[in-house]
């Protein structure tokens, strides 16, 4: 006896004919193939009409469909409404949730918190502008950064980074160019033109946390209390900010101003000064080095050049884990592989 | 071992918690997000909500523990000294008079008072210094500088070895960075982090089949003879050259034809003429592809060409146009041609209206422009991001770069330059919390609760 299918109105035969019909998954077709889904399309003359007619889909689940909650609600709102703008960045600067919440400022990226802005980077055309300030016309950092109101370790970095783009453009390297023009377009950038407020505070002065206290110090009235008094009272190892000051020949400079040497003259002396402590600041560094270099005996074969330098076994420290010790040694155990233990490294070189 | 916290609901709406990533979800938890007004329970629970909502933005993916090991009670500041100021005053006349300095009469001109400019007015907020240690980690700088989508996915660079500390691999993501340190992301993971995700729409409909010796081979016989004397008498440098301006001349008369009917196109006819620029594009990219066939280009002229002609005709005489073809070439020839199934029309010759056109300097300009920057963005389907790139949704409302960092975006790296700072009237800890909710944060990871 064949298998009876229940609730069928038609015969088995017509069934098998419906399913040989019937459009194929478009996976199985072939790409290409504008006669088959053309044939497919139609209607076919043998299929019956009271199946293309029959109720739509059983529906097995008798529960009402899930009602969005508020939140989606709002957040569908939102999506629709107040952040439709955000959605693609449009126009050449920042765009902010401060500029829909009528803030006043455009530059506050979390609208709760005013005290954090976002505020401009170096442009392309600034970055290039430093880059030959440094490079090719071979200013001393202090001066260019004086200059351009850029702090000096900025400077620096920004050299450094063009040397790194420049030299990867001459291998042509990849690079992340529309990111870099999109990025550009989406913050606020100083182009260094000069006629806008200062790019940035360039002699900043670090808040000791010893200064931080409130102290009361009893002096004479007559007494000239200046800041290297209030910087002993604080601690004897505190310096006054005129030693801290990033750039001092700035200062210098001032002073020369107000003592009536003419601006012009004032600024070439800066200038030399400058280019003075910077050539003192890399022959000091080549001291350093020679002399680390001086410890060191070299022998030099054909294929290696060996470094000798003598050092002392015996300080290892109390626990013979002295961090400057040399070597492994006996007795103690090599607890890298421990717990707990940090292991990241803290610098690299 | 586990480093990781788990992620449970992590744009959840109901809770709204604000996250380091560049999410929609994010940006509406970001919006709605308000300020509690008073005080709401006993100051315990001020604090342990103050807590877990902003360590819920903070480094939500660093343990607790972790994060209670790396927390420090110093919170660093800095202030500007003015050069001038330090050059004419010595710090004595703020203890002149009675110990604070002297009055300012008033109505005496304020040109004599020492002052030290250079910083912005109001309080140093410290507070929100909370968490500056966690702007150190590797992970949270490269999220930083705009290289990943979040904080998450910058910690995944990281141990998937993307990210160079001063040139060496550095698969820690909690290495704390030091002044001066270097770290440079590889471009194409940071293009795919911030680009647009590849619909599968998108990219498939617009695949270009790339071209088979058998197929390049079949056109030769076929095509028209002009094509094959010019290349006999000029250089293929100078064929590829004349196909391009050929295109592009195309690429203008599409531009054109939108600009001029924009409100008076069908959805249907838009949809097509978008369809024919971006295969205009996907040509001049295939005409540009160093060993190319002219042959081949030039039959994409010939195509779109065909294509742009019928599209400046109404819907009626387009019917009637396609009606005309189908009688001249028999259906059955279509599945014959295989090299060109994209374009049903490709045979027939058209009227060909691109010599003819006349274009003028603005267009030219705009057409020069076009080609720059499809040269450095180009249509590249084996990217895994949509290209050509474009940024992703809801990007531009989290794209901020803090002071401490300076970052070259091309090549992408960045340089942490220093610690950050609080200055007066302004912090460098991008936090979305206001200052009491952070003070009260700090008063949790003080211990004293």
């Amino acid at each position: 006896m064949p298998p009876r299918i229940r609730n069928s109105n038609c015969p088995p035969q017509q069934l098998l004919l419906n399913y040989l019909d019937a459009p194929l998954p478009s996976s199985l077709l072939p790409v290409h193939r504008p006669a088959a889904v053309a044939s497919s399309s139609t209607p076919s003359p043998c299929r019956p009409q009271q199946q293309s007619a029959a109720a739509p889909q059983r529906c097995f689940s008798t529960s009402q469909p899930r009602e969005m909650t508020k939140p989606q609600r709002e957040f569908r709102q939102f999506l629709k409404h107040a952040g439709k703008q955000f959605e693609k960045h449009v126009g050449n600067g920042p765009m902010y949730l401060s500029s829909v919440k009528s803030m006043g400022a455009d530059d506050v990226p979390f609208p709760s918190n005013k005290m954090f802005r976002s505020e401009p980077v170096l442009s392309s055309r600034a970055r290039q502008i430093i880059w030959e300030a440094v490079m090719l016309k071979g200013m001393p950092l202090k001066a260019v950064s004086a200059q351009y109101q850029v702090d000096v370790r900025r400077v620096a970095a920004v050299v450094r980074l063009m040397e790194i783009e420049k030299r990867m453009e001459k291998e042509n390297a990849p690079m992340a160019i529309p990111y870099a023009l999109a990025v550009e377009k989406m913050l606020p950038r100083s182009n260094l033109t000069g006629d806008e407020q200062p790019f940035e505070p360039i002699n900043d002065v670090h808040v000791h946390s010893f200064t931080m206290q409130q102290l009361f110090v009893p002096v004479s009235e007559s007494r000239e209390f200046t800041r290297k008094d209030a910087a002993k009272a604080f601690g004897d190892h505190i310096l006054p900010p005129d030693h801290k000051m990033r750039i001092p020949e700035l200062v210098k400079m001032e002073r020369d101003i107000l003592n009536d040497v003419p601006q012009a003259q004032a600024e070439k002396d800066f200038l030399a000064r400058t280019r003075q402590s910077e050539r003192e600041f890399a022959e000091k560094e080549k001291y350093v080095a020679d002399k680390r270099d001086a410890r060191k005996s070299k022998v030099d074969t054909e294929r290696f050049e060996f470094r000798i330098e003598k050092i002392n076994s015996e300080a290892v420290g109390k626990k013979g884990r002295a961090r400057g010790a040399v070597g492994w040694r006996y007795g103690v155990p090599f607890n890298d592989r421990q717990r707990g233990l940090y292991k990241i490294p803290t610098s690299v070189g | 071992m586990r480093c990781e916290r788990r992620i449970l609901r992590y744009h959840s709406l109901k809770r709204g918690r604000v996250r380091q990533t560049w999410n929609k979800y994010n940006l509406f938890n970001l919006f709605r997000m308000r300020d509690r007004k008073g005080n709401f329970g006993t100051f315990f629970q001020q604090k342990w909500h103050a807590k877990a909502a902003t360590r819920a933005y903070h480094g939500e993916h660093i343990k607790e523990k972790q994060w209670e090991r790396m927390f420090s009670r110093r919170l660093l500041s800095a202030v500007n000294m003015d050069p001038a100021y330090m050059a004419k005053y010595d710090g004595s006349e703020q203890a002149a008079g009675r110990g604070s300095g002297r009055d300012v009469k008033p109505g005496r001109s304020e040109k004599n008072v020492a002052r030290n400019t250079g910083n912005a007015e109001g309080m140093t907020p410290y507070m929100q210094m909370t968490f500056a240690p966690q702007e150190r980690r590797l992970d949270i700088s490269v999220f930083r500088a705009l290289f990943a989508s979040s904080a998450r996915q910058a910690r995944q660079f990281v141990i998937h070895g993307a990210v160079k500390v001063n040139g060496k691999k550095m698969q820690h993501p909690g290495y704390l960075l030091n002044p001066g340190d270097l770290f440079q992301v590889d471009p194409e993971k940071v293009m795919i982090a911030t680009g647009r995700k590849k619909t599968s729409k998108s990219e498939s409909s617009s695949t270009p089949k790339t071209p088979t010796p058998e197929e390049d081979a079949e056109p030769a016989e076929e095509t028209a003879e002009a094509a094959e004397q010019s290349a006999e008498e000029l250089s293929p440098e100078q064929l590829k050259a004349q196909h391009l301006d050929g295109l592009k001349q195309l690429h203008q008369h599409a531009r054109k034809i939108i600009e001029e009917n924009k409100d008076k196109l069908s959805g249907g006819h838009k949809k097509e003429i978008r369809e024919l620029s971006k295969k205009i594009k996907e040509a001049m990219n295939r005409a540009r592809k160093v060993g190319t066939d002219v042959q081949e280009t030039g039959d994409d002229m010939e195509n779109l060409a065909s294509l742009m002609s019928e599209l400046e005709l109404t819907p009626a005489e387009r019917a009637e146009l396609r009606q005309q073809q189908q009688a001249e070439a028999p259906a059955a020839e279509a599945p014959t041609n295989p090299s060109t199934p994209d374009y049903p029309q490709l045979r027939t010759r058209t009227p060909v209206p691109t010599a003819q056109t006349k274009f003028d300097m603005v267009e030219s300009q705009i057409l020069k422009r076009l080609l720059e920057e499809e040269k450095i963005n180009p249509w590249d389907p084996s990217k895994p991001y949509a290209t050509p790139w474009r940024p992703r949704p809801y990007m531009s409302a989290f794209a901020f770069i803090p002071r401490y960092l300076e970052v070259n975006p091309k090549i992408c790296a960045a340089v942490y330059l220093r610690h950050p700072v609080a200055r007066p009237g302004k912090t460098e800890i991008p936090t979305p919390f206001n200052m009491h909710t952070s003070q009260l944060a700090f008063n949790w990871y003080l211990r004293r609760r």
